[in-house]
């Protein structure tokens, strides 16, 4: 929430604010502000984050494993277009839009990663035949991507490493 | 600009997840083994060689992890003697190999199965995920910072 130019609340509803009430925390319940039931456009840009959280939650990982950069690209611009929609007659839609670009690329690559360990809930069963990987080949997996990652270079100790000890810039290098 | 670099963030995202599927069970992934054009047969022995692996991994993983640890430890510790850091990072470097030497011999095995062209081409499609990801973070890093707008 911010305060217009006149000095006045302004209580429409941010984009990360949206986006953070459509994608809870996990286990938490979903606390919904007054002002969603009372603002018409922030209730319809809501509908549009909800909508496009759904499309991701229902796919199963094959298939979101199977979507081309185009497919992505084009989620990106029907939710784009959707919560722009939802926008428009509304005063502050210019100064938001940059703002929304960027909650959506942020609610992509948090959403996926989110979906993917989300605890199993209980789903259709037509769903679960679709599921190729069972419980035990998704343990298995995690330990090969967990083998792999350790044996690059780029592990926690690196890391530990350069922020104890971070590189010597240029101008070191010259020095020496 | 701005759907430019919306689509630079989710492309990323996208092949993440991809890149990440060859370090795992990439032989249970029916589209990734129809890339590489994979038999019910030669999954099943990949499979055989990968649970053969497992208790290895497993075990070297867990080492690794609790060294990792050690060390860390340790260097947080800006009393730690020297020569105590020294032999740390020697233990996690020797748990990192003993690792590595463990997984490239399950990786040898599993080459056995394959015919020579499905393995370049798994090589290959890896090779070249990795370098559209790394390619897609270049770019986007190159990218200016967006004017704030508030």
């Amino acid at each position: 929430m911010t305060m217009d130019p006149n000095g006045k609340m302004d209580a429409h509803l941010t984009e990360p604010e949206l986006f953070t009430l459509a994608l809870p925390p996990a286990g938490e319940p979903e606390a919904l502000p007054r002002h969603l039931s009372e603002c018409p456009g922030c209730s319809r840009a809501f509908s549009e984050w909800k909508a496009a959280v759904r499309e991701l939650a229902d796919e199963e990982p094959e298939a979101l494993q199977r979507r081309t950069p185009e497919q992505w690209d084009a989620l990106a611009d029907k939710t784009l277009a959707a919560v722009r929609r939802s926008r428009i007659g509304g005063r502050r839609f210019s100064v938001r839009w940059g703002l929304a670009a960027a909650a959506v690329a942020a609610f992509f690559a948090i959403a996926v990663p989110l979906w993917r360990a989300r605890p199993a809930s209980p789903r259709p069963a037509v769903k679960e035949a679709a599921s190729t990987l069972s419980a035990e080949d998704q343990a298995d997996d995690a330990l090969l991507q967990d083998v792999a990652r350790l044996t690059r270079s780029e592990d926690e100790t690196s890391r530990l490493w350069s922020s104890l000890a971070p590189e010597p810039s240029s101008t070191e290098d010259d020095r020496l | 600009m701005k759907r430019g670099f919306l689509a630079a963030l989710l492309l990323i995202a996208g092949l993440g997840l991809y890149a990440q599927d060859w370090d795992g069970k990439w032989w249970k992934n029916s589209r990734l083994a129809e890339e590489i054009g994979l038999t019910s047969e030669q999954g099943d022995k990949i499979e055989k060689v990968f649970v053969r692996s497992r208790p290895v991994l497993i075990d070297l993983r867990a080492d690794l992890e609790k060294k990792q640890f050690f060390l860390q430890q340790a260097m947080e510790e800006r009393s730690a003697p020297r020569e105590d850091l020294e032999a740390k990072m020697e233990a996690v470097e020797d748990a990192r190999a003993a690792l590595q030497k463990a997984r490239q011999r399950m990786l040898l095995d599993i080459r056995q199965v394959l015919k020579p062209e499905q393995w370049q081409k798994l090589v290959q499609r890896r090779q070249e995920l990795r370098a559209r990801v790394q390619e897609q973070r270049q770019m986007n890093n190159a990218r200016p910072p967006a004017r704030k707008q508030r």
